[in-house]
């Protein structure tokens, strides 16, 4: 009995805390048409659909926007990554580092910091980085990238992202799902949010 | 220090029921090679056999795995390894796993089954090393440890193996945890130890390589290049040499300069002639040494990943190596390793001038170090040697637009 | 959606929370429209139940142990098989697949706990809800699926369902922990923890959606023993469409 009533207040604590850093809501509602800034940047988006942002943030420059739940579908905005940074918050910044983003990296280079990134973060070896191209993003000339790999959980996902340096500041957007049915449900709903993403 | 000696004889006194036990403080008698093979255990009794039907179908799921390395020419090798440190008789009752795991480790569980890891491959630089480390685990599998602490963990012990929490201190401490649970943990297997059975393991597979053509120095060896590796991962962190003694799991370890010493002292007399295997080593896993760096690299442990480059290229450095060392180098992009990358893979090329990505990371460097010109016919080269590269049209973009950002 | 809700009673435990709050305890789901009476001809198909047991670390990870994993698992597949006279309709146990059959199996199951996490988080956590379902909520809505690819399940052309079981304990854990666990990890990059899930899934094998789900992320009883595995079975069954009470007597 003690041990169930621990557990509901692991719960309670829990869910405090979700609702605690989101504001008024546990997570908050992204309506169409309305624009919103994202993670106090210069970067705006006026989605051409209703979303939802999760409530906690992967790190300083980014937030997470989901249909579903983060599992099923995620977009990941990086609104201006600072050079010396990483993409997201590290656990342990001593113990365990992760890449940064630096003002000599190229743009070509951005998928490669994804990459590393995930993989460090997540502790997984099968990723691989499908196609490169060209693309705008922002409103000028950006990178589009796919990739696919075995996430943490063993489920297989695949993402495709784009991405801008701008005044030596990364801005990108991410959309990772499982492959299996997710991925392809969402993704013109990714790249109309990603076709709706601006920069001021 | 001297209760250790004195253990260490003790046990291989108990052990082999030889009198083997020399006095301390001097270089004690070898390690005795093990007696003939008594045959591979059944499992008896209910509880082990269903511990043994477990397993079998971890096994499974293993064997079913998309980390699995299923080459032949490697597991032909690894065999032969483990063949030639053990013997026949030993070795016919294990069936080998290779897994695309960038950890050291390898380890044995009840029915047979050998989990070794690429990390491992990567770290040994000789079959000798090689065999010092599947010796010690098949140790431990003779011994029956593994079955013991089968039976006695059913509630609370987490199973952890010696090398791989030790990797786990090379400043990745979560990062060792995490590939338990992420990739591998339904392959389950991994073992802590007590203090007398890491010994038992260490005098048995010790006794395995002196009875064997090896060279059984190359035991003490693996273990100082393990420490040389996480201080020099911990150094490249800004961070104090680990003290080792901190983290309980080492409570049940022999300390580690103390364990290169006697894992030395114990080497047969007139071995160190014999056969280290190095050049055997190389070339078996020469292709797959690209694949092996680049999982190592991916870890972020800048340390312990030059640690590993550069010891891999005390051999001789290849191609593979050098770029290997420049995306390392590229990768952390501090001010001047963009100038260091450029030069490391201006050795791969001239090594090997078709290493089309060796040529993409050197035209990158040259560019983010302001030679542009000899950056963009790096570049060119890459696109030839590779025209359906995934990012041949970026390239394409990059080479236009160089000048401004 | 037919929902059965347990609220605690929180002013006991003398926490401060926003009113808007129902504890997530056992839940379950029926997609609108849908009907499985017992003795209807229809198969469902189980599949082999994902198990997954360990501890919670001081870095809030999740480390499996595979010794009481085995035994859990052991436990509830008897269970299971026990109780499938219960499930009041055709029960066909999927058959071993080897190989790339096992892959993809291993694959939907997978998904099936992805899938049950998220409507546990963000559906019957009506705290954290997805404000764009907020509607749908309202309305009884519950629409969740694995994509028509589990047509191509091995067994799924001969059975009309499919009994996905996802269970996943983690000891050890505090509230301390979870909170380490949210604040430190950002979703999509972060391991999300529960302490003892278990998830019990109907799945329509022409389409793919989940017809019926029972899912809980603070399940009672230790799996590793053979009656504490038997109570979490039961628990994960309960409400089961079509099924016969425990009570009724078996023919």
């Amino acid at each position: 009995m003690i041990k169930s009533v621990l557990r509901i207040a692991a719960l309670c604590i829990a869910a405090s805390a979700v609702i605690a850093s989101g504001g008024v809501s546990a997570n908050d509602y992204r309506e169409m048409g309305k624009s919103f800034e994202i993670a106090d940047s210069r970067m705006f988006v006026t989605p051409p659909r209703d979303w939802n942002q999760l409530s906690i943030k992967p790190g300083k420059f980014a937030e997470t926007w989901t249909l579903d739940g983060e599992h099923l579908n995620d977009v990941t905005f990086f609104g201006g990554v600072e050079p010396g940074k990483p993409l997201v918050r590290e656990l342990s910044k001593k113990h365990e580092p992760l890449p940064k983003f630096s003002e000599a990296t190229l743009l070509i280079e951005v998928p490669e910091l994804l990459q590393l990134t995930y993989q460090a973060y997540k502790k997984i070896s099968e990723f691989k980085v499908t196609t490169v191209n060209p693309g705008n993003f922002l409103g000028r000339e950006g990178v589009h990238f796919s990739y696919e790999y075995l996430d943490y959980d063993n489920l297989p996902r695949k993402g495709e992202a784009r991405a801008s340096i701008v005044d030596n500041r990364l801005y990108m957007i991410t959309f990772d799902a499982p492959r299996l049915h997710y991925f392809e449900r969402t993704l013109s709903d990714f790249r109309a949010l990603a076709d709706a993403t601006t920069l001021r | 220090m001297i209760m250790r000696r004195a253990l260490i004889a003790f046990l291989g006194t108990a052990l082999l029921a030889s009198a083997a036990a020399g006095a301390p403080k001097q270089k004690t008698s070898p390690a005795p090679v093990p007696p003939p093979y008594a045959g591979h255990y059944q499992p008896q009794g209910i509880d082990e056999i269903g511990i043994w039907r477990e397993d079998d179908e971890r096994e499974r799921a293993l064997a079913n795995s998309s980390q699995v390395i299923r080459d032949e020419a490697l597991n032909g090798y690894v065999r032969s390894v483990l063949c030639k440190t053990v013997g026949e008789d030993r070795c016919s009752s294990v069936r080998i796993y290779i897994l695309r795991v960038p950890l050291f480790n390898a380890s044995m569980s009840p029915n047979g089954t050998m989990r070794v890891f690429s990390g491992l491959l990567l770290r040994t630089t000789s079959e000798a090393e090689l065999a010092a480390v599947l010796g010690h685990e098949f140790g431990h599998f003779e011994q029956r440890h593994t079955l013991a602490q089968f039976k006695a963990a059913r509630k609370g012990t987490d199973l952890l193996s010696w090398a791989a929490v030790f990797t786990a201190m090379a400043g990745t401490n979560q990062a060792y945890r995490n590939f338990d649970n992420l990739q591998i943990s339904v392959y389950g297997g991994l073992m802590r130890f007590g203090r007398d059975q890491e010994l038992e393991a260490d005098l048995l597979g010790l006794g395995y390589l002196n009875g064997s053509e090896l060279r059984p120095q190359a035991a003490s060896r693996v273990w100082r290049n393990l420490i040389l590796e996480v201080e020099a991962s911990a150094a490249a962190r800004g961070l104090k040499k680990p003290k080792f003694d901190n983290v309980s799991f080492f409570a049940s370890h022999p300390p580690e300069g103390e364990r290169a010493d006697y894992l030395y002292d114990l080497a047969a007399p007139d071995s160190e002639g014999r056969d280290e295997g190095a050049d055997r080593h190389a070339e078996v896993l020469k292709p797959w040494i690209a694949q092996f760096l680049n999982d190592q690299i991916a870890l972020n442990d800048f340390g312990a990943s030059e640690f590993l480059i550069n010891r891999l290229g005390e051999r001789g450095w290849t191609a593979d190596l050098w770029r290997a060392r420049g995306d390392l180098f590229r990768g952390r992009g501090h001010p001047r390793d963009h100038m260091n990358a450029a030069d490391f893979y201006g050795k791969a090329v001239s090594l090997d001038p078709t290493l089309a990505d060796a040529f993409r990371g050197l035209g990158l460097s040259l560019i983010k170090t302001g030679r542009v010109s000899e950056g963009k016919i790096a570049l060119q080269a890459y696109l030839r040697l590779s025209p359906n590269a995934p990012d041949a049209s970026m390239v394409n973009l990059t080479l236009s637009s160089i000048g401004g950002r | 959606m037919k929902a059965v809700k347990r609220t605690i009673a929180i002013g006991m435990l003398g926490l401060a929370l926003t009113a808007s709050i129902a504890l997530a305890q056992e839940r379950t789901a029926t997609k609108q429209g849908f009907e499985l009476p017992a003795n209807s001809g229809k198969t469902i198909l189980l599949f082999r139940p994902k198990i997954s047991v360990g501890e919670q670390s001081t870095g809030g990870m999740f480390e499996p142990n595979a010794d009481w994993t085995d035994s859990a698992r052991k436990h509830i597949e008897a269970s299971l098989i026990e109780r499938q006279s219960t499930l009041g309709n055709k029960v066909v146990l999927a058959a071993e697949a080897y190989g790339e059959q096992a892959r993809l199996v291993e694959e939907h199951i997978i998904l099936f706990g992805a899938v049950a996490s998220a409507v546990v988080n963000y559906q019957f956590f009506v705290g954290n809800r997805l404000p764009t379902k907020k509607r749908d909520n309202k309305a009884g809505v519950f629409d969740w699926s694995l994509g028509d690819g589990v047509r191509n399940l091995p067994g799924a052309d001969s059975a009309d369902y499919g009994l996905f079981i996802y269970n996943k304990d983690a000891y050890g854990s505090t509230g301390r922990k979870l909170l380490q666990v949210f604040a430190a990890l950002g979703p999509g990059l972060g391991v999300q923890s529960g302490e003892h899930l278990g998830y019990a899934g109907l799945v329509d094998l022409k389409t793919g959606d989940l017809v019926w789900l029972n899912a809980d992320a603070a399940m009672g009883g230790d799996v590793r023993e053979a009656d504490g595995a038997q109570k979490r079975v039961r628990q994960l069954l309960e409400e089961f469409p079509g099924s016969v009470s425990n009570s009724a007597e078996r023919k």
